[in-house]
């Protein structure tokens, strides 16, 4: 007969655990994601949520790649969309945004430091993509959403 | 004794770098091959100068009268193309010690163009300019493919004559011979990194290869693409394999192929009998570093597989074993029957 032991952890080891993301979790002050990037570049400017990431973002140690992302827009502050969620593609979105830019994709940037599905994003953008961008692009909504796709120029993060 | 003599010529050989020659020369398959396109023109191609730069070099489709046409150390210069009659010659010229990205080579450095021996060079614009040129079959155009589109440049005005959609292409794009094609790679009904075919007088496009495809180019006949393919259902990442498809993409076969090794630059003899290729142990086509091993093959001999390959094998069970002919190490080699010192 065999008998299983299972460590019994009283609940106040976790209260100091709980006190620091707590703590943490407050020192985040809210942040709408305007700075003079990305209130001024690209033709459009919105904050928007990231509904999902559909797969996983390949490696960037050989080949650059745009990856389609769709949000859903809660406020546009310059230009137009068409419609309450659009898709964007983010350059090399492995990497914090602040990182990202290179001679393929010059003058892009932001805050943000990885993309999380849920999150909230003040964006610049420009459109079409292919307009401002010439390279692969992984478009997992391909034939499944319509719409244009938008270049990300600048993308913050926005807390609230 | 008769062992020690045996190590003394190996560490000869390996010293001197002869070893793939010597090797090459055991097969007399090999032999036979070079003295075949021994006298079928001239191969241009890009490697490192002994100063670390790149140059472009000359030789013989056999490896012979090998020699470095640029020799500037202040300049590096790669991806040569010979003009279809074999009098000019296209490449790029970048900073010495610029890194040649084996993606983005087409929007690196100034477009030159130069006699076929690479006398006479003329730059064309600023660096950046004229991305990704290509010849026109007449030799009096370029292509050009830019983020906002096709532009098709006369060569003596400079000027842009027509403007086609690039259409997701985004690299790599050729003239057909027949003039009536571009090919590229493209992002072509959400699959990226698909080889596929524009028509150069309405725009419409047709995906010819789809999945992990790149560095297309034309056989004479205008009616197959050569191309670089990684394809789906190799153990782990998997290795670059050299691929022809016609038109449609419905006929299509393995060209040439080797475990271990990734195939790119792929092209063809002038007259469509014999094949160029590099290969290299890493993805890339070696433009970062010193390029991959310049290979020759008939194409009446493929699909060929080399080395051990035992998955390959499996895959293609009824393959020749070669016979290629090793050349030198370089980048983007192509080939021409013209006589390039009459271009002088």
């Amino acid at each position: 007969m065999t008998r299983t032991i299972r460590p019994t952890i009283p609940l106040a080891a976790f209260v100091p655990v709980l006190a620091v993301l707590a703590a943490a979790s407050c020192g985040q002050q809210p942040d709408d994601g305007a700075d003079p990037k990305v209130t001024t570049l690209g033709t459009i400017e919105v904050t928007a949520q990231l509904v999902e990431v559909l797969g996983t973002f390949p490696p960037n140690d050989l080949y650059d790649y745009v990856y389609v992302l769709k949000y859903r827009i809660l406020t546009t502050h310059r230009g137009a969309v068409a419609g309450d969620t659009i898709l964007v593609g983010q350059y090399n979105p492995l990497k914090p945004r602040a990182r990202a830019a290179d001679v393929r994709a010059e003058g892009i940037g932001g805050t943000l430091k990885a993309f999380k599905a849920g999150d909230l994003h003040r964006m610049a953008l420009e459109v079409p993509l292919d307009e401002h961008y010439m390279g692969p692009i992984i478009n997992k909504y391909h034939g499944k959403a319509g719409g244009p796709l938008h270049w990300a120029v600048w993308t913050n993060r926005v807390i609230r | 004794m008769r062992c020690h003599w045996a190590a003394w010529c190996l560490v000869f050989l390996l010293g001197f770098g002869a070893l793939p020659a010597a090797l090459g020369g055991a097969d007399p398959r090999v032999a036979t091959l070079a003295a075949e396109v021994r006298g079928k023109g001239w191969i241009a191609y890009g490697a490192r100068s002994a100063k670390g730069d790149w140059d472009l070099w000359l030789m013989r489709p056999d490896g012979s009268a090998n020699r470095n046409i640029t020799n500037t150390p202040a300049y590096s210069e790669a991806a040569p193309r010979f003009s279809p009659d074999g009098t000019k010659m296209l490449y790029r010229r970048l900073p010495p010690n610029a890194t040649i990205s084996h993606d983005r080579w087409g929007f690196q450095g100034e477009l030159v163009l130069a006699n076929a021996d690479g006398s006479n060079p003329t730059v064309l614009g600023k660096p950046g300019k004229f991305p990704w040129a290509a010849w026109s079959p007449d030799g009096k155009q370029i292509s050009c493919l830019t983020p906002k589109g096709i532009l098709i440049v006369d060569l003596a005005t400079k000027q842009v004559v027509r403007k086609v959609p690039r259409k997701g292409f985004y690299q790599q794009l050729y003239w057909s011979p027949d003039g009536k094609w571009f090919c590229g790679v493209s992002n072509h009904f959400g699959q990226n990194w698909t080889v596929a075919r524009m028509a150069a007088a309405t725009g419409e496009i047709h995906a010819v290869s789809s999945f992990r495809n790149c560095t297309p180019d034309w056989f004479p006949d205008s009616r197959r693409l050569i191309f670089s393919n990684r394809p789906k259902g190799q153990a782990g990442y998997g290795f670059t394999q050299l691929w022809f498809a016609s038109l449609d993409g419905k006929a299509r076969g393995l060209l040439y192929g080797e475990d271990g090794r990734h195939i790119y630059g792929g092209a063809l003899s002038p007259d469509g009998a014999y094949v160029l290729f590099s290969s290299g142990p890493k993805d890339g086509s070696g433009a970062a570093g010193r390029g991959g091993q310049i290979g020759l093959m008939r194409l009446a001999d493929a699909p060929i597989v080399t080395g051990k390959s035992t998955a390959l094998r499996k895959v293609h069970p009824k393959t020749n074993n070669g016979p290629v002919l090793t050349l030198p190490i370089g980048w983007e080699p192509h080939w021409t029957y013209a006589d390039v010192e009459a271009s002088k």
